[in-house]
């Protein structure tokens, strides 16, 4: 459960093509979503709705995929046999997100062909956080308890939004989650009340991931670009400032707990407003990183795209001349 | 050369500089199958999602990694996608048998009809003429999965609906109808249904075998 549900790039004009949509569709609706009702794939929906739900679910398919990729780095070397399996389970299960993802964004029109391309190509983006190496089996446990305890804040709330096919997948990806979640913490956990050298390793591990957990939910609101269409159909479910903020309130205790500190000065709970106040993460840096410029991105791509082209034999060799694509139903 | 954490990655010695753009043929990611499963002995079939598979046997293959592998299941179905029809899709309080053709009274039709009747011999003689079982899903609220509820007998897709519409018509509400004949879908066998029992001895994959809460107490206990 990677999907951080803030697509990195929406549309910087603030609605963009609604003028052109039919008055009386449009009116039914939203009509629909406003008294609860799902919109499935047969149903006539706006071309912004079509388009910003592909690239939110796209986007967190690709998440899906390459965020196996530095927990994956670890599978061969993780202490103990349980472990191993366990962290492959987890790996599988991340893999498995990608699948019924990737299904979900093409009953909407965009092939599996297409949105792979656009990932191997670097023309797609996916959670920043996977931009970072996981140099350490304390770094691929920050990853599997925090970073999915990010995606579940974010996964949670989009189970309840408007796309029939989104809400299925995440549904069934939501359950395999709890797992995910109570692995990542006991191995944290594990290794924060161990020996000092093993505390050290995870103290440096959480030391050097928090600036990037603490962007994983999107520029903050006050930033980013009116969202209030994508609101209103359901598309997002919650603003970027509000996920991070149920974040902190769930897991900075819990790190805390386990005399685990975060490095900044400044993070507290305003008792009186109820937020949590924090330095503002580098949002420069930030953008510099998912433009493709940071530690891992050419790294992720080209294991991506070897991958693809190191099995496309096989795929030709069992492709029958009777295939033909068919959109999937729902 | 990409240097990784990874020793794996770093075996397979990927070149630094970017790749040139390639885009993926067509069909490189195969069809596509719609998966149905059972989630106990008994219970109707329920659909579960896609898979891209080369032929239904992979289908089948992939749909059970993919769907048997983290929830309790004693049965697939596998049907390639472009072998189910449908009807539109209405609201949630709505019948989606409502959108089908009304059809025009005639007087071809054998009345009493042996799709609804204990009729062996016209059964028989209905099969010999070309008619075809077809498995019948509903989806009863947007959202929610298509559910099996029956099997019908019928000339066509289009005729499949109208003989669902029959016999399952008064169920309400039904928000889409999908038909699929029965000989397009691939079925696991109750003879191997000890490939289900893959699940119980995984417990390292359950939220439940990490009891991390009572490590949690000794260190704050140990650190007061």
């Amino acid at each position: 459960m990677y999907g951080s549900a803030s697509t990195h790039d929406l549309p910087t004009t603030a609605v963009t093509g609604l003028e052109n949509e039919d008055p009386i569709l449009l009116a039914e609706f939203e009509a629909r979503i406003a008294r609860g009702e799902k919109i499935e794939p047969g149903d006539w929906m706006p071309a912004l709705y079509r388009k910003q739900l592909t690239r939110m679910i796209e986007q967190h398919a690709h998440s899906e995929i390459i965020g196996s990729l530095p927990e994956g780095t670890w599978i061969t070397r993780a202490p103990g046999f349980r472990r191993k399996m366990a962290q492959m389970a987890k790996v599988q299960d991340e893999v498995g997100h990608a699948q019924l993802l990737y299904s979900a964004a093409e009953t909407l029109g965009k092939t599996r062909e297409q949105m792979l391309t656009d990932l191997i190509n670097g023309k797609s983006k996916y959670s920043n956080v996977f931009n970072y190496p996981t140099p350490t089996w304390a770094d691929s446990n920050v990853i599997s308890w925090l970073i999915d305890a990010g995606a579940i804040v974010n996964q949670l709330a989009n189970a309840k939004g408007s796309y029939g096919p989104y809400c299925r997948a995440l549904d069934r990806i939501c359950a395999e989650e709890a797992f995910h979640l109570k692995y990542g913490h006991d191995a944290v956990v594990h290794m924060a009340t161990g020996t000092p050298i093993q505390r050290e390793m995870m103290q440096a591990a959480l030391n050097r991931w928090w600036p990037a957990i603490m962007t994983f939910f999107g520029p903050s609101d006050k930033m980013s670009v009116h969202t209030e269409i994508l609101m209103r159909w359901k598309v997002k479910m919650a603003s970027n400032d509000e996920c991070r903020n149920q974040f902190l309130d769930m897991y900075v205790p819990k790190i805390w707990e386990i005399g685990l500190t975060l490095p900044d000065a400044n993070l507290r709970k305003n008792e009186e407003t109820g937020q949590w106040e924090f330095t503002e993460p580098d949002w420069e840096d930030f953008k510099r990183v998912i433009n493709g410029d940071g530690p891992c991105n050419a790294e992720r791509i080209a294991v991506r795209r070897a991958a693809e082209e190191n099995g496309a034999w096989v795929r030709r060799a069992l492709l029958t001349p009777k295939t033909q694509y068919v959109r999937p139903l729902a | 050369m990409i240097q990784s954490h990874d020793p794996r990655m770093n075996r397979l010695g990927l070149p630094d500089a970017p790749a040139p753009a390639v885009a993926k043929e067509a069909l490189d990611q195969f069809g596509t199958y719609e998966v149905f499963h059972q989630k106990k002995e008994g219970a109707p079939f329920v659909y579960v999602g896609p898979v891209h598979a080369p032929e239904a046997d992979v289908a089948f293959l992939f749909a059970k990694e993919q769907f048997s592998r983290r929830f309790a299941c004693t049965g697939l179905w596998v049907v390639p996608t472009a072998a189910i029809t449908l009807t539109d899709y209405v609201g949630d309080t709505e019948s989606a048998y409502d959108t089908l053709p009304l059809l025009a009274k005639s007087s071809a039709a054998p009345a009493p009809d042996s799709r609804y009747t204990d009729d062996t011999a016209g059964e028989e003689a209905a099969y010999a003429a070309g008619e075809e079982d077809y498995d019948i899903f509903h989806l009863k609220k947007r959202g929610k999965a298509h559910q099996h509820v029956g099997k019908v007998r019928a000339s066509s897709p289009a005729d499949a609906l109208q003989v669902a519409k029959a016999v399952f018509g008064e169920q309400r509400p039904v928000v889409n109808v999908w038909a699929a004949r029965s000989a397009d879908i691939l079925r696991s066998d109750d003879e191997d249904r000890d490939i289900w029992t893959t699940t119980p001895e995984k417990k390292y994959r359950d939220a439940i075998s990490y009891k991390v809460q009572d490590r949690i107490e000794k260190f704050k206990a140990e650190n007061q």
